[in-house]
């Protein structure tokens, strides 16, 4: 830390006043560094928090700017709601096919790219890609994919899942599932990188002296890789568990949340409520994301502290 | 030995090769639609048959998109100098400084990181039309030109420097201010690059803020410009969707193509170890 203008202990009695200004110079400071930020933070961020939070015990109407005090009405409302129950399901059932893919896929193209062969560093660039992409664009390119004369619909009738030419994104039964393989797509690349870190910190002689025992590949990726790369998953898993709650564009440029609700997750419930002005009961709902997320964030440190001791131990 | 050292390499090429159709595949289909004719079928086959730009023409021309880059650009430009400013000036007390307030200051910067937009979207909006910054590139920007995220970011670039630097500089006279700006902005400079990307990505790609606070088509992103777009997703529409796409993207490949190990050190800094 830094200390600030040094004071020297047998100037205290010498140069009293002085210390004084200095002291309290010491304290404003920082705040000159802290002033445009708190501003624009305090303004657009922080305020609007806690009128979420304020609007969530209101029946606030935005166009007329007012709203009386409900007490907790609009949360018994969304709790009664079906089809916020409906979007909570879709958000776990979401999540569960994500997690794996997210956990699994990308520590193995992290192997990959990380093996001392030529043209490695391109695959690694090419794997990446896809994170760079902006989500509508992501979005867009995948509707086109998803559609019914398109490349993916033919594969499936080629490899006779299918009878006829169908789009994944318009059925109930794939729909949730079509949109999670555009989250998983476009984060391969993010997680392959954190994987690739993890990989490089695992010191080359324990698979060393394993080959020289005889291990094979596929012994040593699974006795040495994968314990090894822990703290990755984790931080992979809670990553993916906190993204996936919020996740948003992929859902709302494909099906809209559609069919028949089939893929509203909480953040399009939230989204559609508040499309339909009916903000105090999105703020409720917000909330309830939020304590979501709250929770997901707390098992994150957790889970990373206890892996740290794992470690040390 | 040598020919089963061959035969893993190839293998292992194999497996690279398919994954890169995964990963880039989807563009390749996407530029070959938008190079596509007119009188083309767009799904008769992958390939255009007679290469032509008449789509990102038109994409220009007609469907505005050389307005919506321009929104895009502004918005980003403003966006990225003025987030490194202020959070690398906030981060610093924050990281350095020992002062009254300082631990509230920061949980309640850090905290706010947990809180989903879509709880404050609506009170936002409200905010901002209120403060008459609807359809403004100014109400655009307001999200990106100070993060708590690039507060964090900074912060924890602050805390590796050496007390023994900074010192040096206090006792040679130098104020706050200047050991900030000499002394310790130099040395975090690689984390600057890296919020510089992060608020490059967050600010061209955003969504849901541009979609709310636009309802005028001067004032769309090209995000919005493309969802707009794509309301009419059909045979009339797809090239057009396909041009306008590979034109959202082309900037941010050429950013990443020339920033390529800072985009990679930013995945690792930017996943928040607890």
């Amino acid at each position: 830390m830094s200390r600030g203008p040094v004071v020297l202990p047998n100037a205290k009695v010498k140069v009293g006043t002085q210390k004084k200004s200095r002291l309290s110079m010491r304290h404003v400071a920082p705040w000159f560094f802290l002033i445009p930020s708190l501003l624009i933070l305090g303004t657009f961020l922080i305020i609007p928090i806690l009128e979420a939070f304020q609007w969530s015990l209101l029946d606030y109407k935005i166009i007329a700017g007012t709203g009386e005090f409900v007490g907790l009405s609009n949360f018994k409302e969304i709790f009664t709601d079906a089809n916020f129950w409906m979007a909570l399901l879709n958000t776990f059932i979401f999540l569960i096919i994500v997690l794996p893919l997210n956990v699994f896929l990308p520590m193995i193209l992290a192997v990959l790219v990380n093996q001392k062969i030529r043209g490695v560093s391109t695959f690694r660039i090419l794997y990446y890609l896809p994170v760079v992409t902006p989500m509508v664009v992501a979005a867009l390119m995948w509707k086109m994919l998803y559609s019914q004369s398109g490349i993916i619909s033919g594969i499936l009738v080629k490899l006779g899942l299918f009878d006829s030419p169908t789009n994944l994104l318009i059925q109930s039964s794939t729909a949730l599932f079509a949109v999670s393989m555009i989250t998983v797509w476009k984060g391969l690349g993010y997680y392959m990188i954190i994987y690739l870190a993890g990989l490089q910190s695992i010191p080359k002689d324990v698979y060393e002296s394993a080959s020289i025992d005889g291990a094979s590949v596929f012994q040593q990726f699974r006795n040495i890789t994968i314990p090894m790369l822990a703290p990755s998953v984790t931080l992979v898993s809670v990553m993916t568990i906190i993204a996936g709650m919020k996740v948003f564009e992929e859902i709302a440029l494909t099906t809209g949340g559609g069919p028949s609700g089939a893929t509203t997750t909480l953040v399009m419930y939230i989204y559609k409520k508040f499309m339909n002005l009916d903000v105090s009961i999105a703020s409720a709902a917000g909330i309830v994301l939020l304590v979501l997320a709250i929770g997901a964030s707390l098992l994150q440190m957790k889970l990373t502290s206890s892996r740290e001791d794992d470690l040390r131990a | 030995m040598k020919s089963k050292r061959f035969n893993q390499r190839m293998w292992l090429y194999t497996l690279m090769i398919f994954i890169t159709i995964l990963t880039v595949g989807p563009f390749l289909i996407t530029l070959f639609m938008s190079l596509k004719a007119a009188n083309e079928g767009i799904y008769s086959s992958i390939l255009p048959a007679s290469p032509t730009l008449e789509n990102f023409v038109t994409a220009f021309d007609k469907a505005n998109f050389g307005r919506y880059f321009l929104n895009t650009l502004v918005v980003t430009v403003i966006a990225i100098p003025l987030n490194l400013l202020f959070c690398s000036l906030a981060a610093y007390p924050l990281a350095r400084m020992d002062f009254r307030g300082r631990s509230v200051v920061l949980a309640i910067i850090i905290s706010t990181m947990m809180v989903p937009f879509q709880l404050y979207m609506a009170p936002l909006f409200q905010l901002a039309g209120s403060l008459g910054l609807q359809n403004t590139h100014i109400g655009l920007v307001v999200m990106q030109v100070s993060t708590a995220f690039g507060i964090f970011l900074m912060r924890q670039a602050f805390l590796r420097i050496p007390k023994e630097l900074e010192e040096s500089a206090y006792l040679d006279g130098a104020n706050k201010f200047k050991v900030w700006y000499l002394v310790a902005l130099p040395l975090v400079k690689p984390t600057l690059v890296t919020l510089a990307i992060f608020t490059f990505m967050g600010t061209w790609g955003d969504y849901l803020w541009p979609l709310l606070n636009s309802t005028e088509s001067s004032m769309y992103t090209l995000s919005i410009g493309l969802a707009q777009l794509s309301q009419n997703f059909d045979g009339s529409n797809l090239k057009l969707i396909s041009a306008a796409s590979i034109l959202t993207t082309i900037p941010t490949l050429l950013i990443f193509i020339w920033l390529q190990k800072y985009f990679i050190s930013g995945a690792t800094d930017g996943a928040v170890k607890g």
